[in-house]
């Protein structure tokens, strides 16, 4: 059975890549917010943080940079949110999310 | 408040009460109209909200205080969701903005007009003019990864590939209408404002070529997107940044109602969150406690049986440090795992519109 403590240790390992996501996204695109402002679940383009398909093409470039993961999918569901995105550049933290490949 | 569209519906759909809204619920069945909304394209009677024109030389001005985000370049174009808070900074109504070329129409949240226009009324200190055109106008809504073909058929195609958020004066028949790309659900999302004296001749030739779908599905279209439905998900003292709704407050604005009570919350150590959870056979009602390792670290915010993840999805208010996706919870008896939004990716995201 999972210990309290090794769920705190899981939720902590997700949210300091949320974290450094949203600090990246706030640099690179220049937004005028802190990055915590950023929840983890809101939607990154559309409707959310309003980004649009020129960003996208920043973040790639980013992700790549930051954290070593090249993302040449046009996949739109890999940003779907903060979250969703820290599965694919830690795909390790996805094992247990089933929505991951939802 | 009774839908203009409630003789158009047919044989057999169930109404209920949301808010001061009768509305309908479902017209056949959770699966049909969940089906046509992910798959193909539904029809919605949005008549449950109110339209509440806010005009006078002070609008802009009164909107600017009164509305989370920045309107004050909003145009005619376009439309913008907002929310509006009271001064604890607690949410009173989620609105879509409709730009006009005098003020903003404001259509509130299905069931939330009367309380918004309440709210409305004690903040106009500008003296701005509030008209409830509701009387007049009503809305219905398309959504749907094929609900842009819908748009093509019935009224024109080039509307159905404008940008997300625009708005257009244009006519359907004859009749002027006001035409807005936004929705609620993730999937490509359209509304009409129509008036009500030809809203069920528009309804009857919408659904000849798209599915009627309830107010119980769309609710959980929007939930599995993460799209808020405050009514089910604020409680009297949850702030904008516990419900998760940040994104609807455009923090960086000098002032509006409610915006000292969101900061001071943003800056809180031991913060409460939102998470989304996944599992178990039955749903649990509100209020469940939510255990992690046996310790109790929340409780369920609201939760339905989802169509499309054919499972229990629901929402949980936890303790911050537990707000992660992927964590093995129990709620009641119940194991379930936390998820990554959105919970179901929406058609609409693949598919182009041509």
């Amino acid at each position: 059975m999972t210990t309290i403590e090794e769920l705190r240790a899981t939720a902590a390992e997700r949210q300091r890549t949320c974290e450094a996501i949203k600090k990246m996204i706030v640099s690179r695109l220049d937004l005028p917010i802190e990055p915590a402002w950023i929840t983890d679940d809101q939607p990154l383009f559309g409707r959310g943080l309003e980004l649009d398909s020129l960003d996208v093409l920043e973040l790639y470039v980013a992700i790549e940079a930051e954290f070593g993961v090249a993302l040449y999918d046009s996949d739109m569901a890999v940003f779907g949110s903060v979250s969703r995105l820290a599965n694919s550049v830690r795909p390790e933290l996805a094992g247990a999310d089933p929505t991951s490949n939802a | 408040m009774e839908s203009a569209l409630t003789t158009a519906h047919p044989e057999g759909t169930v109404h209920g009460v949301v808010g001061e809204a009768t509305v309908p619920l479902r017209f056949s069945t959770p699966e049909t109209e969940y089906e046509a909304l992910r798959e193909r394209a539904a029809l919605l009677d949005l008549g449950g909200s109110r339209l509440i024109e806010v005009t006078g030389a002070a609008a802009t001005d009164f909107l600017q205080r009164v509305l989370a985000r920045d309107v004050e370049y909003l145009t005619a174009e376009r439309c913008m969701t907002s929310l509006v808070l009271d001064e604890a900074g607690h949410v009173v109504d989620q609105v879509v903005v409709w730009g006009r070329e005098n003020g903003v129409l404001l259509e509130s949240s299905t069931g939330g007009g009367a309380t918004l226009l309440a709210h409305l009324t004690e903040q106009n200190t500008e003296g701005v003019v509030l008209t409830d055109r509701s009387a007049e106008l009503t809305l219905l809504g398309l959504e749907g990864p094929y609900s842009w073909g819908v748009v093509g058929r019935l009224i024109d195609g080039e509307l159905a590939a404008l940008p997300l958020e625009s708005v257009v004066d244009t006519q359907w028949d004859g009749v002027d209408v006001i035409f807005g790309r936004t929705g609620v659900t993730g999937e490509y999302g359209y509304k009409v404002i129509v008036p009500r004296e030809a809203a069920e001749r528009l309804w009857k030739q919408a659904a000849e070529q798209a599915v009627p779908a309830g107010q119980e599905v769309l609710e959980q279209a929007m939930l599995e997107v993460r799209q808020p439905v405050f009514r089910l998900e604020a409680a009297e003292d949850a702030t904008v940044v516990e419900l998760g709704a940040n994104w609807l407050v455009d923090i960086t604005k000098d002032a509006f109602v409610g915006r000292d009570a969101v900061l001071a919350a943003f800056a809180r150590d031991n913060p409460v969150r939102t998470v989304g959870f996944r599992g178990g056979d039955a749903v649990p009602e509100p209020g469940t406690r939510v255990l992690a390792a046996g310790e109790d670290i929340g409780v369920v915010v609201h939760a339905v049986r989802s169509v499309g993840l054919g499972a229990t999805l629901g929402l949980a208010r936890v303790e911050g440090e537990f707000a992660a996706a992927g964590l093995r919870l129990t709620v009641g008896d119940e194991e379930v795992t936390t998820l990554t939004s959105p919970y179901v990716t929406p058609k609409s995201w693949s598919i182009p519109i041509v």
